[in-house]
């Protein structure tokens, strides 16, 4: 029997924000292709799990370790965990005034190209398949020719969040509330992008408080992460019970 | 003594009563400018054993419109030459004296100095009314010390479309230059200019660029600056909304690498109906110095004015000084006005959000300049695809500068 070594490897992660040690220790495996969904009460610690692993200065990792491909993500800076293959999206993606949707999307992925030493992507091949994605997506082809985000409702920055997933064509994806500001096509479009990069070996890590949603992504794993721990680990049945019982009834059933 | 001879005494005999530019004056505080001496180049006179520069002055450029053709036609052209009496009496026909302002003592040496001056006057093409007309004036110093004048008058109902640039080339000789340069523009009532300038010395010049635009009723007015630091530079406008309902609207991107560049925007609004509206995004590192000066002031009578004034300062690297003097005089009850000064760094979510999407450090940095650079000359004068900004971009001028200014940087911070 052969041993596939999961493509991300976190043991005892512990991160500070601030004053506040908000992860105390997380440990999980993900698979390639696999999907892991990730729940938890406000404050539990999701969020910081992704910008940790990305690399956000305000995120001090005191301990532990993060293995992507091999690669010890920690030791990197943030863009050179993006060029690993890393892609976090923002449960509140910033403005970028002034820079264009599809210049700052195809810089990204010229600068990840040069990184691996390919081609820089042709401006019009770019824009072509950019305009297939953002269709596929329901996002209007206008938004590629306006500022990042700027203007932008909450559902139109998340569908952004996935146009720039499907471009990118990350090796692991954490999705961060992605579903939160959705309208009912807008989650449709995340389920089948997510079901075709699985299919493709993108990993997902998916922080998501709807069971609808949860149900459709079909995921491998469900943890529940609680005060800074994964407390809970189990598959869609979890999901199914902290969306009937809540968080804190959830937290009573492990005390028993 | 001819008329042109006589006038250039009258001037020097100004200065010489009047003096030069106070250091208490509230407008050059911050900034004094360097000697009288300086812009009349008596420093120069027998000590300079290099040839003299070789620029042509003013250059005039018809360039093609978004209808794909040359509006030459609506262009009106005359170099004249400001010792010749007929001539020079041409080039300052209708122009104001200098006065006694803060500024005037740099008017009244551009009078004493200036030797060749431009006259544009831009009318409609018949049966092409409504298109605007587009040229390019390029200017390339003349002398070590020079004052050149421009006087452009657009006439009513006309709309133009005009690209201003003042840039040292690569192969001509490199010695600093004193320029004072004023520029006179005059909309008649209805007319449009969108007017983009580019103003980029070299390190040790000393530049002191005025320019004096007047709206009739319903005029429009766009002006957007961008301008580098240097020995000393100076980028001065009065903008005076003199008809009812006209509107002006100007921006200036500030690029201060190391030296020194101070802007001063006055705003004038002397009828109702009027609109104005004044930003500048200073960019300033290493040891530069940067002040941005906006004073508006409403007249009375000016019912229903509207004015904006925006501010902003981001140090890049280093220690540079930054002044923001956001500033409004109000004298008339019913109007709107907000004006705000902003000084600090790049937004860290933007870099970040950059970072993560695969971006290093330094391209993350001059992308998120870059845009909001843009974002600044597109709310002055709009972000058409086809329209004077966009064409001005495709050359990559505004990305080559920002690279070379964090080029610059990253240089200073390894040294």
């Amino acid at each position: 029997m052969t041993h596939t070594p999961p493509l991300l490897q976190v043991r005892d992660l512990r991160v500070q924000v601030g004053e506040r040690t908000v992860l105390h220790s997380v440990s999980l495996d993900v698979q390639p292709g696999q999907l892991v969904v990730l729940m938890g009460a406000n404050g539990s610690g999701k969020s910081t799990l992704g910008m940790a692993l990305a690399g956000h200065p305000h995120y001090a990792v005191q301990g532990g370790q993060a293995l992507l491909a091999g690669q010890d993500l920690l030791q990197l800076p943030a863009h050179e965990r993006a060029r690993a293959g890393l892609f976090v999206s923002f449960q509140s993606p910033p403005d970028v005034p002034g820079v264009k949707n599809n210049l700052f999307i195809r810089t990204a992925l010229n600068a990840q190209h040069e990184a691996r030493g390919q081609e820089p992507l042709d401006a019009f091949d770019f824009l072509a398949s950019a305009k297939k994605a953002a269709k596929e997506l329901g996002l209007p082809e206008a938004m590629l020719s306006r500022p990042v985000n700027e203007g932008f409702s909450g559902g139109e920055r998340k569908r952004n969040e996935l146009l720039q997933l499907s471009l990118l064509k990350p090796r692991l994806t954490l999705l961060d509330e992605i579903d939160s500001g959705m309208d009912v096509d807008g989650v449709r479009a995340v389920v089948a992008l997510v079901q075709k990069l699985r299919a493709e070996g993108t990993a997902f890590i998916v922080v998501s408080h709807y069971l609808t949603m949860i149900e459709q992504l079909q995921p491998d794993a469900v943890l529940r992460l609680d005060q800074g721990c994964i407390a809970e680990t189990g598959d869609l049945e979890l999901a199914r019970r902290i969306a009937r019982t809540g968080f804190a009834r959830a937290q009573q059933t492990v005390e028993a | 003594m001819d008329s042109a001879r006589a006038d250039i005494l009258a001037a020097r005999q100004h200065l010489q009563q009047q003096g030069w530019i106070a250091r208490r004056s509230e407008a050059f505080h911050h900034l004094p400018p360097p000697a009288l001496d300086q812009w009349l180049g008596a420093q120069l006179e027998g000590g300079c054993e290099a040839p003299a520069l070789d620029g042509s002055g003013w250059t005039l450029h018809p360039i093609h419109n978004q209808f794909g053709n040359h509006a030459s036609s609506g262009i009106h052209a005359r170099w004249l030459d400001a010792l010749a009496p007929a001539e020079r009496a041409e080039l300052f026909a209708g122009l104001p004296l200098p006065g006694e302002g803060e500024a005037a003592p740099f008017a009244w040496a551009q009078r004493a100095l200036c030797r060749l001056g431009l006259r544009v006057r831009i009318s409609a093409t018949p049966g092409r009314e409504r298109e605007p007309v587009w040229l390019e004036l390029r200017h390339q110093p003349r002398a070590q010390a020079e004052a050149p004048l421009l006087v452009l008058d657009v006439e009513p109902g006309v709309r133009c479309v005009l690209i201003e640039t003042h840039e040292r080339q690569a192969d001509a000789c490199r010695h600093p230059v004193a320029q004072n340069l004023h520029a006179h523009v005059r909309l008649g009532a209805g007319a449009e200019l969108q007017h983009l300038r580019i103003v980029s010395p070299a390190a040790d010049d000393s530049v002191a660029h005025h320019v004096h635009a007047s709206l009739a009723a319903g005029a429009q007015y766009a002006q957007a600056l961008v301008a580098s630091s240097s020995g000393y530079h100076l980028q001065r406008s009065c903008i005076t909304l003199e008809g009812r309902g006209a509107r002006a609207r100007s921006a200036a991107l500030l690029l201060a690498a190391a030296h020194k560049i101070d802007l001063q925007t006055y705003t004038r609004m002397q009828a109702a109906h009027g609109a104005s509206s004044v930003e500048a995004l200073a960019l300033a590192q290493g040891r530069a110095q940067a002040v941005a000066n906006a004073h508006t002031r409403i007249a009375p009578g000016a019912d229903e004015a509207n004015v904006r004034q925006r501010l902003m300062g981001v140090p890049l690297a280093g220690s540079p000084r930054l002044v923001l003097r956001p500033h409004l005089e109000i004298l008339h009850d019913n109007v709107q006005a907000a004006h705000g000064a902003t000084w600090g760094a790049l937004p860290e979510d933007a870099l970040f959000y950059a970072r993560q999407r695969g971006l290093d450090e330094a391209r993350a940095r001059a992308l998120i300049i870059e845009g909001m650079a843009h974002a600044l000359l597109e709310r002055c004068l709009g972000g058409e695809d086809d329209g004077l900004l966009a064409q001005w971009l495709q050359g990559g001028w505004l990305a080559r500068a920002i690279g070379g200014q964090l080029q610059a940087n990253a240089e200073v911070q390894h040294a």
